[in-house]
């Protein structure tokens, strides 16, 4: 198929929408509500492009390439609509950029920097606000809520929960639990995937150290808590970590759950343990990785010359890599002689 | 130089004994807030963020102009401070315009930084705000007068180059401003477009204009240059995004180092992909000008287009 974008002609082989064509092709065009993981929506408008030969303006996220269209993706007529319509979603927006967790890493800030919309001038009723912090690990808050609806299709058509879903109708909308009853109340798992997804701040991770998204840096690294191992980036400040965002170009797909998504607090815990512990007289003792093995090898030892291997048993986590588990049962079973190792994850 | 011993923050040290108690606290690794105080700049005392509570001192005392003494017992951070740097920030908010979400300073913006710290936001109130007095006539510095803060910061700077001097205050108490050449525009100043001022305000007041809207502070990626234009090596900023350099700004000068326009965009043309036009400052305008010409060296690039096509004959 020939089309021609922005006055440059492309040879385009499948068809597909023209924004994947576009995203593809290294034209980028603003979106807010759009998310490849999920079925187009097309309720932004941001996207919107011009097609010649038709009248309107199309969302490009749900319109298939045809042969032999011109389309015009940042033409006069286009970059007009997306500045009125962020112009109306900023006048019905707090302006709290100041102290906004989320600013920084605001697709709603980006697009009103990039096409110089500094205030709202539709300056009409504001939609009534409605806070959920029920949630112990994030909040909600409506007024800062765009209606993109990313939160509700990720936890429908990813996640599978189904606990958030559009209440009322026109301006009233918002996103809500069945009956209004709260997160807490709801079936929500607190897996965080509409935290992740969500482009504003209206959901936002509840975090124990307060960090800029511009006094952080990534970290990609592996969750530690199954076998699974899902792709992470935590969000480090001095050395400290202060959230976690799912990776997208990783088998989990940006997906995580409750634990891999919330609890890393752990992590600079003052109670965690950083040596081993030699219980001494009926108390455990802080002691060095030195003395840990040749007090595990002196018993080991002399448990196999008065007992046999069976005198041993074996459990390790689902927290250590495969690798780890495979040696673990490796030394249990050749070195020990014992066929008592297990996991707990078969329990 | 005496060596004496302070406490600050339970946390005692040995310290020169000409330092100020703000300097001896950050060589402590302790950070105390201001808005007015540079190290390279004279002790103004203005914003009063630094305040901290000294032993035997009834009255909180700014860090940045209280000598340390020997024996000096020092908190930086306590309730009573906090409420006094939250009502300073709360006054200084009340008199801002609420534009973070496109501000070009927002980002690196020490207001932003410190009300978020003390969680400290904008309210809706009667009283007066700063007039908004935008002078958008250079094309190399934008001057917001309603984001002034009046740190002083660009007086001080602009005063230490000889000959310049350019910015002063004007006018008393609400109404006090920073003017230019006394209260001229931008172009029709003895103002050099040299940036010292835009590279020292902690706010929004003055920007460099050529890096309004091709790039938020915390976006892309950033590297520091010194510039080849003279012996001093000013530093600047080149901003990239997508693998483009597309942006340069000053960086704050240091003891002896002026900054200078010349240097400025010979920057820009060595490292950035696709540079803004060059303006030259006529007598009271500014004026689109060629790179040559910028640079003063049209001679020598017609002597090196003649030298080339003397070797290529």
């Amino acid at each position: 198929m020939q089309i021609t974008i922005n006055g440059k002609q492309y040879e385009i082989e499948e068809t597909s929408t023209i924004l994947s064509v576009c995203n593809d092709l290294g034209i980028e065009i603003p979106t807010l509500c759009y998310d490849e993981r999920l079925v187009p929506s097309g309720s932004c408008r941001l996207c919107q492009v011009e097609i010649e030969g038709m009248k309107k303006l199309h969302t490009a996220c749900t319109t298939n390439i045809k042969d032999n269209m011109v389309i015009h993706t940042h033409s006069p007529r286009v970059v007009k609509e997306r500045q009125n319509l962020l112009d109306l979603l900023i006048s019905n927006h707090p302006l709290e950029c100041l102290n906004c967790e989320k600013s920084g890493d605001c697709k709603l800030q980006d697009y009103c920097y990039e096409y110089g919309i500094s205030e709202g001038t539709y300056r009409w009723e504001q939609s009534k606000p409605k806070y959920d912090d029920t949630n112990p690990f994030y909040t909600f808050d409506s007024r800062k809520c765009i209606l993109c609806g990313l939160c509700v299709r990720v936890c429908d058509e990813l996640q599978g929960t189904t606990a958030i879903g559009f209440e009322n109708r026109g301006f009233d909308t918002v996103v809500s639990t069945p009956f209004g009853d709260g997160l807490i109340n709801s079936t929500c798992v607190s897996c965080g995937n509409c935290v992740s997804v969500c482009p504003v701040g209206a959901l936002e991770p509840k975090k124990k150290i307060k960090a800029r998204v511009w006094e952080t840096k990534k970290v990609r690294t592996t969750c530690s808590y199954c076998g699974v191992g899902c792709q992470l980036d935590l969000i480090v400040k001095e050395n400290q970590v202060v959230g976690v965002q799912p990776a997208m170009d990783a088998h989990n797909e940006g997906l995580l759950c409750v634990k891999g998504k919330f609890s890393y607090n752990f992590l600079s815990h003052p109670d965690r343990l950083k040596t081993p512990l030699i219980k001494k007289g009926g108390v455990f003792v802080e002691a060095s990785w030195d003395e840990a093995y040749t007090l595990i090898t002196d018993k080991m030892k002399s448990v196999k010359e008065n007992h046999g291997g069976d005198g041993f048993a074996g459990l390790t986590s689902a927290r250590c890599t495969n690798e780890d588990n495979y040696i673990f049962q490796k030394l249990f079973r050749s070195v020990l002689h014992t066929n008592n190792v297990d996991h707990c994850a078969r329990l | 130089m005496d060596l004496i011993k302070i406490t600050i923050n339970n946390k005692s040290a040995e310290v020169s004994s000409e330092l100020t108690v703000l300097q001896a606290a950050r060589t402590m690794g302790i950070d105390i807030p201001a808005l007015c105080y540079d190290e390279s700049l004279e002790i103004f005392g203005a914003c009063r963020m630094c305040i901290v509570e000294i032993e035997g001192n009834n009255k909180l005392q700014t860090s940045c102009s209280t000598l340390v003494k020997h024996g000096m017992v020092v908190t930086t951070e306590s309730e009573k401070i906090t409420k006094n740097r939250r009502a300073i920030l709360q006054m200084l908010l009340d008199s801002h315009p609420n534009d973070c979400l496109t501000c070009q300073k927002a980002g690196e913006c020490l207001l932003q930084e410190y009300a978020y710290k003390y969680g400290v936001a904008f309210r809706k109130h009667d009283g007066a705000m700063r007039p908004e007095l935008i002078d958008t006539t250079s094309p190399y510095i934008l001057r917001d007068n309603s984001k002034c803060i009046l740190c002083g910061k660009c007086v001080l700077t602009c005063a230490q180059v000889n000959d310049r001097a350019v910015l002063s205050f004007a006018e008393r108490g609400y109404d006090t401003r920073i003017i230019f050449s006394g209260d001229q525009s931008i172009e029709e100043s003895a103002c050099v477009s040299c940036n010292r001022c835009v590279s020292v305000c902690p706010v929004g007041a003055l920007i460099d204009k050529r890096d309004i809207g091709k790039i938020r502070n915390w976006d892309g990626e950033s590297k520091v240059v010194s510039c080849k234009a003279c012996d001093y090596g000013c530093e600047f900023e080149v901003k990239s995004k997508n693998d483009k350099a597309i942006s340069v700004v000053a960086k704050p000068p240091t003891n002896g180092r002026p900054l200078c326009l010349k240097g400025r965009l010979s920057t820009e043309l060595k490292y950035l992909d696709n540079p803004d036009v060059p303006y030259k400052k006529l007598e009271d305008r500014f004026e689109e000008t060629t790179w040559a010409e910028a640079l003063e060296i049209t001679e020598i690039v017609e002597k090196i287009n003649k030298m080339a096509n003397k070797e290529k004959e």
